[in-house]
């Protein structure tokens, strides 16, 4: 099938426009709100940022009778380990985004939305505030688009270099020019979310499918995929295979046909070990399930795992898994926002088990602690980071220990060498 | 030292503002403009800020020390940033960390002695599929290997490839 | 109106009522740090996690609201468990000084370790997290940044009661910390409320830091007498010395109690306490002072004027009318009207006295000249010995320089006594002698005396009557009840 966000020739505005684009944004702006919600609906999309809510049910969350301000927030603050896709949908195709935003809008009824992009991609940043400025040039964006009467502002907001702002609430709060921390829920950010106003907030991906659902229908988009993962993906590879990137394959795709089909299989001379399917926070899946596993919300759950952001890391039999694990862990605990104690003191923690294990000074005691310490830090928390550092430990141990307790033995990896590529 | 925001500043800072319903919000662009302009976050400037938004000067500062990309004191001319998250560690960034190591002298967190480059080991920068990535001020290097990353050192010592700061 | 269980017991709360709080009211306590009744709620500690039927998580009880037919559970060992790992996760950094921490005896870490903790340390083979340890910031706290927990109650604090906002939690994850700007000093009138609000030794009192275990410590109700808000205050005390002043949380008028106020108790036990006479400016004891006291006032006749004072309790107002009523002289004066109404928009009052309204009930009995008359007749001659209480006295002064009026004063302190003064008499504090005063809300604070006084050191009200003996008058007063009595007999 052809792909619904990466396409070719459509990274600006005359080439999105000659591929139709903005089409969907003309028809979406001659139905009622509640009918592209519906339409939404129909389609199955569910948030492609990690969680999988459904979008359209997510958008009729904005009570009806709200007054005042509502917002539409785009989640661009890519950062979950293995996760790459959205920088690539924003350079190959960013007026997918920002039609797709100014449809939302129209469609909860907001007037302004802010793209949160993370700091580092100053580049991709630039990009959209380029092509939004040629977006209202031609009356797609700003005051009374397309002579509907409806007005859309829409700006580009860069983060600071926080991971935890991918976290919706904890997005909000960086938005409004504070620390990132996650709020409590409730209130759910539809009824009181940005500036306390209500505010949907959706990945680049969410947003970027919504033209396509207008101009399809969401029946369309609902028989791509499977049934109750509806749709396409942006898988983005990384690790030892031929040819690591973003694919956008329908959902349900096996993870054998995306290796071998789309990345060209393993590196010379490589054996599969593990895959985390889904971002560094999904627990980690075996070779031999790997291989047996469909990409898709329900089969991953099943397997024990989350298709989360897409972010499938291949690990290689060269790899080992305490080292990675580590990496792991130093990630999460220089990124706990520090305001939940679990977190905040679990993540340190367990890093600081696994610097002993990992060369050799722990003990197969420490094995049992870093899983108890993990346990204690799942849902305890206001928000999922410390889950997220939970699931791969809990995970890596479970399913590795062998290389933990040998590790404990004393038989660790050597240092990191200087690698030779 | 009497640090003042400049009027073209705050000219601009106003437009910032304008872009939100409440002032504050324009806080964490407007410590992105004042660090573009010096290279970092100085303390006067956060006094600066926080008087000219309205803010107290403990949230300024909590917001500074909270995200990474604020730096706290001048950095050198090349910030060179080496992604080593599990997809770019797997690619190598340690092999890579260690070669700018030795070939600098410097550990993750100094600068070079003539100002021209300092070292720092960041988190996932979100080029997974391109690893090793490193980023050098604003710009991204991927699929780095040894004789790339000789290559760019040599290129950055003569000006080349990226804007210094 | 939601009817909540908790622990099989069922209530009707009012909506908007968290969990934690419908739990107290049923009697059920659930551990907290972060939570306080005064400050936003923040959910940050997680110590309050509660099991709420059909929610797939425990929930903080803080942030939870009671709603209809919920069922909560706080004591199933899914909960305990999370408390347990909450409290493991506190203390695998906080460094092990409780032999030398001053909240020792009233922390909320050692008080939960004793519930709910495992028995053995597993995180001995780590290091630490260091921060900085007993850093002085401002007139009244020293921040232990290491033993802070980071529950947020001190930067709440700043930013919802004092409004000032001078602190913040800096960097993140563990290494975080609370800070203020560097060289700034915390100052705010009410920074002793943040180290009775931590929950663990991170911010205490330079003023009571090692001075006393709080066990040893015996609790007296008080009020505060700084001024005319009248706080309800708590004298921590053992064997004749006061150690501190805390407020006691009321509807009325205090949840807090302010620097200035809680200092208050200082000068009880400060170095220029008066426990004899003076006479210009020399110390002699009572008895001589008051022969020469009451000599003046004889010299003086009919142009003596007593005047009442704000800073006294009512029985002690109503001694000083009884003793004016004596020596016939209509020269008194109980008037004292202050604009009262919080000045700062917490506590510190528009009127700087504790008793004003307390004066006016004598006023209301006796009668007597309104202040600025009385000054008049000072400045005008017409008066020529003055007899009041010191900070009363400060009342008139430019009357009194103006004519050079003999000024015979009573004071609990050497600096209180005004310039050029005759004679001082001194007398017990309010620390250490019952009194009665009237708050600018009307409220009545019946106050008991909590130390000894200084050993010759009589209640104002014994002291007038002995003055009074001496000149003639014959008060007949043996406690500060008789004073009243008196006063209503006419």
């Amino acid at each position: 099938m052809d792909n619904i966000l990466l396409k070719d020739k459509v990274c600006d505005l005359p080439g999105y426009f000659a591929a139709g684009g903005y089409k969907p944004l003309k028809k979406a702006l001659g139905l009622k709100p509640a009918d592209i919600i519906e339409e939404v609906k129909k389609s199955g999309l569910r948030g492609r940022g990690g969680a999988g809510f459904p979008t359209g049910l997510k958008w009729s969350f904005i009570p009806k009778d709200a007054k005042g301000p509502r917002y539409l927030v785009c989640n661009a603050d890519e950062g979950e380990p293995g996760t790459f896709k959205d920088r690539e949908l924003i350079l190959k195709n960013p007026h997918a985004l920002i039609e797709g935003m100014a449809i939302a809008a129209y469609a909860i009824g907001a007037e302004t939305g802010y793209i949160y992009i993370r700091g580092e991609f100053a580049a991709e940043g630039a990009l959209l505030e380029r092509e939004i400025f040629s977006a209202r040039a031609k009356g797609f964006i700003g005051a009374n688009i397309l002579g509907s009467g409806f007005n859309f502002e829409l700006h580009v907001h860069r983060g600071a270099g926080a991971y935890i702002c991918g976290e919706e609430t904890a997005l909000l709060d960086s938005l409004e020019g504070f620390k990132g921390q996650p709020r409590l829920k409730p209130p759910f950010p539809a009824v009181k979310g940005l500036f306390a106003s209500p505010t949907v907030i959706n990945n680049v991906e969410t947003l970027a499918a919504v033209p396509a659902i207008i101009a399809g229908g969401g029946e369309w988009y609902a028989a791509i995929g499977t049934p109750k993962s509806t749709g396409t993906k942006l898988f983005c590879v990384s690790g030892p295979v031929n040819k690591p990137g973003v694919y956008e394959l329908p959902l349900g795709v096996t993870f054998r046909d995306l290796l071998e089909q789309s990345c060209g299989g393993l590196k010379e001379g490589k054996r599969l070990k593990a895959v985390i399917p889904g971002g560094s926070s999904t627990p980690v899946l075996t070779a031999e399930e790997a291989w047996a596993v469909k990409l898709d919300y329900e089969a991953l759950a099943t397997a024990g795992s989350m298709l989360g952001s897409g972010g499938v890391i291949v690990i290689d039999e060269g790899q080992c898994m305490v080292k990675l694990l580590q990496v792991l862990a130093r990630f999460y605990h220089h990124e706990s926002c520090g305001q939940c104690t679990p977190c905040r003191e679990g993540c340190g923690w367990i890093e600081k088990i696994l610097n002993r294990l990992e060369c050799g000074r722990g003990t197969r005691k420490d094995i049992d602690t870093l899983v108890s310490i993990a346990e204690g830090m799942t849902g305890r928390t206001i928000c999922p980071l410390a889950d997220a550092m939970a699931m791969p430990v809990i995970s890596f141990v479970k399913k590795f220990r062998a290389e933990f307790e040998a590790h404990a033995a004393g038989k660790y990896c050597p240092p990191d060498a200087p690698v030779k590529r | 030292m009497a640090f003042k925001l400049t009027e073209e500043f705050k000219a601009r800072a106003e437009k910032v503002c304008a872009k939100y319903p409440r002032r504050d919000a324009a806080l964490i662009p407007l410590l992105q403009e004042l660090q573009a302009e010096a290279g970092y976050v100085a303390e006067e400037g956060m006094d600066e800020l926080a008087a000219f938004l309205g803010l107290p000067y403990a949230r300024v500062k909590a917001v500074v020390t909270f995200y990474t990309m604020f730096n706290r004191e001048p950095l050198g001319k090349y910030h060179l940033q080496v992604c080593r998250n599990i997809s770019c560690h797997m690619a190598g960034a340690p092999g890579l960390l260690n070669r700018l190591r030795e070939k600098l002298g410097i550990e993750e967190g100094e600068t070079t002695r003539d100002g021209m480059f300092t070292l720092s080991a960041v988190e996932c920068l979100g080029a997974c599929g391109a690893a090793p990535v490193m980023q050098v001020n604003e710009e991204y290097f991927e699929k780095l290997d040894e004789a790339k990353l000789d290559a760019l050192l040599e290129d950055l010592r003569h000006g080349r490839r990226v804007a210094g700061r | 109106m939601p009817k909540i269980t908790i622990d099989g017991k069922t209530l009707e709360v009012a909506k908007g009522t968290s969990v934690l709080e419908a739990a107290q009211l049923l009697g059920v306590y659930i551990p907290r740090y972060c939570y306080h009744p005064k400050l936003s709620v923040s959910g940050n500690c997680r110590m309050c996690l509660v099991e709420v039927e059909k929610a797939p998580k425990l929930l903080t009880a803080c942030s939870t609201e009671a709603a209809d037919g919920m069922v909560v559970r706080t004591d199933s060992d899914k909960v305990k468990t999370a408390r347990r790992d909450v409290l493991e996760f506190l203390l695998i950094n906080h460094p092990l000084d409780c032999p030398i921490c001053d909240q020792a005896g009233e922390c909320g870490l050692q008080d939960y370790y004793m519930d709910y903790s495992r028995a053995k340390s597993r995180f001995a083979a780590e290091d630490k997290v260091r921060r900085q340890k007993r850093r002085v910031l401002g007139p009244h706290l020293v921040l232990d940044n290491e033993r802070c927990i980071l529950c947020t109650r001190c930067v709440r604090f700043c930013s919802e009661v004092t409004k000032t906002s001078e602190l913040d939690v800096m960097e993140r994850a563990d290494h975080s910390y609370i800070d203020l700007k560097e060289g700034r000093s915390l100052d705010n009138n009410y920074t002793l409320n943040i180290a009775d609000i931590c929950p663990v030794g991170a911010w205490t009192s330079r003023d009571f830091r090692f001075k006393s275990r709080v066990w040893f410590l015996k609790k007296a109700p008080v009020a505060c007498l700084g001024c005319a808000t009248g706080c309800l205050a708590e004298a921590h005390h053992n064997e004749n010395v006061i150690y501190r002043l805390l407020p006691r949380p009321n509807a009325e008028t205090n949840t807090w109690l302010c620097d200035r106020g809680r200092m208050t108790y200082k000068a009880v036990q400060a170095g220029d306490r008066l426990a004899k006479g003076v006479i210009k400016n020399g110390l002699i004891d009572l008895e001589p002072a008051l022969r020469e006291a009451a000599t003046r006032i004889d010299e003086a006749k009919a142009a003596v004027g007593v005047l009442g004072s704000p800073w006294l309790s009512v029985e002690d107002n109503a001694a000083l009318a009884l003793l004016a009523a004596g020596m016939k002289t209509a020269n008194f004066c109980f008037d004292f009207k202050f604009e009262t109404g919080i000045a700062d928009g917490i506590l510190v009052n528009k009127d700087p006295s504790p008793n004003a309204a307390g004066a006016a009930r004598v006023k209301a009995v006796r009668g007597g000249l309104e202040l600025q008359a009385f000054a008049a007749k000072v400045a005008s001659g017409e008066i020529k010995t003055v007899l009041a209480e010191a900070r009363a006295a400060g009342l008139i002064k430019d009357a009194l320089k103006t004519s050079g009026a003999r000024l015979i004063t009573f004071a609990t302190n050497k600096g209180d006594i005004p310039a050029g003064a005759y004679a001082t008499l001194p007398y017990a504090s309010y620390f250490e002698t019952a009194g009665t005063f009237v708050n600018y809300q009307g409220f009545e604070r019946r106050l008991e005396p909590v130390v000894a006084a200084p050993e010759g050191v009589k209640p104002f009200w014994a002291v007038v009557n002995k003055l009074g003996a001496y000149s003639g008058v014959l008060l007949r007063l043996d406690s500060a009840d008789d004073a009243m009595r008196g006063l209503e007999k006419k």
